[in-house]
């Protein structure tokens, strides 16, 4: 993106996030998961997880709206909405009649905006959208074009809410108000890595999958770079990591491969809300910024990883409304 | 609790762990490569000598390095329980 001065930048105008309010140890989930005692004490003392939001009774929609709503309120008067896109992980979120992008487009009263929903790049896939969302607009936005991602799901079943060895899925909700040179936080690049040969999710061979283990922390610390690389950054001109919630040890092994100090990553959601799934940085990026530790003008790097596998690295600037730039 | 002790306190926790009976083990067994132990089930092996031992494992100070043999592992629980004793 740095190499095409004359292009439009990206700039996220407002972001929210939402997770239920009913929160459970992951022991109570041990049951519902098939986990034993001894897995559970691994997923607390070496993955660093504690609580999460889980809500079955919550209906999609509910958890979608809260989030959609609050960053749609920064929507300029003279500002509209062109593009709605709905990032998800697990395909089949809705009946397969449901096309939840349009589901939530209606509810919101965006009816001229055009809505789709995007999945493939997993957990990466809320990044993917913003890229997506900011080449549309360069495209064919008009005059005062925004565009709306929106992400988050729930961990409907025992399948989609355990990830073996891994992450324990949670419930939460994000969105993103974008447009084009605007004020909000400045995307400086973007960069991923798909390796095609996992695709299998979940149903990878053992040997894949320790394979997969063993390269996780290298290829995020590859995107890590070339994403700063693109920017013109180096990582001491980076405030904080903002990461998925995956699981603490994965961040651990990839804070050695950096070679950084492991406060430079922001791991106080794992405990809190375990992985929600693409809404992980998002909802880390407004636990930080809500607490008053985004600093005007600094740079931030928002990274997750998706299973199938794709890698992602994202540098923002951050820009706080009547900000000193 | 000697050196003898922990070594056979590891094999227990391993058969625990791999679900099969592991016996005889030297100081120099590969826990890896040769008892299949993978990035998962080292884990579980960690929280069983915990608990059979006492020590407290602190997942920032540990080194794959630790886990290589029975010679390092051992090593390593001696040293916790040596500064478990120095602080009770």
């Amino acid at each position: 993106m740095s190499e095409r001065p004359a292009e439009r930048r990206i700039t996220l105008e407002r972001i929210e996030s939402y997770a239920p309010e009913r929160s459970v140890r992951i022991e109570e989930l041990g049951e519902h998961l098939g986990l034993r005692r001894g897995d559970l004490g691994v997923f607390r003392k070496f993955y660093g997880l504690d609580r999460l939001r889980y809500d079955p009774q919550l209906p999609l929609l509910d958890l979608l709206r809260p989030a959609a709503r609050a960053a749609l309120a920064a929507l300029p008067d003279d500002g509209h909405v062109e593009y709605l896109a709905y990032a998800h992980v697990t395909q089949a979120v809705a009946p397969a009649d449901t096309d939840m992008a349009q589901v939530v487009r209606d509810d919101l009263g965006l009816t001229g905006a055009e809505a789709f929903g995007l999945s493939h790049q997993a957990c990466v896939s809320s990044l993917g959208a913003i890229e997506i969302l900011g080449n549309l607009l360069r495209a064919e936005g008009r005059e005062g074009a925004h565009a709306l991602m929106v992400t988050g799901e729930q961990a409907y079943s025992p399948i989609v809410q355990l990830v073996p060895n891994t992450a324990i899925m949670a419930d939460a909700a994000a969105s993103c108000l974008l447009t084009l040179d605007g004020e909000g936080d400045i995307v400086r690049s973007f960069t991923t890595r798909t390796l095609g040969e996992y695709a299998r999710w979940l149903e990878l061979t053992p040997e894949q999958s320790t394979e997969y283990g063993e390269q996780y922390a290298a290829r995020i610390a590859e995107v890590i770079h070339q994403a700063l690389e693109e920017a013109g950054l180096t990582f001491e001109d980076v405030d904080l990591v903002i990461p998925h919630n995956v699981n603490k040890l994965a961040w651990r092994q990839t804070v050695k491969e950096l070679g950084i100090d492991q406060d430079k990553v922001f791991l106080d959601n794992v405990p809190v809300y375990s992985h929600t799934f693409a809404a992980d940085v998002f909802l880390n990026y407004t636990t930080l910024r809500d607490t008053g530790r985004l600093t005007d003008g600094a740079h931030y790097l928002l990274v997750s990883v998706g299973l199938g596998a794709t890698f992602g690295a994202m540098v923002i600037t951050h820009r706080t409304p009547g900000g000193s730039r | 609790m000697n050196r003898q002790d922990v070594l056979i306190t590891i094999e227990k926790a391993l058969s625990e762990v791999l679900e099969r009976p592991i016996t005889g083990l030297t100081e120099d067994t590969a826990l890896f490569d040769d008892l299949r132990l993978d990035s998962s089930s080292v884990l579980g092996l960690l929280m069983t000598v915990e608990e059979a031992t006492g020590i407290a494992v602190d997942p920032d100070d540990l080194d794959i390095d630790h886990l290589r043999t029975m010679r390092s592992f051992a090593d390593y629980v001696e040293a916790a329980l040596r500064r478990e004793e120095g602080t009770s």
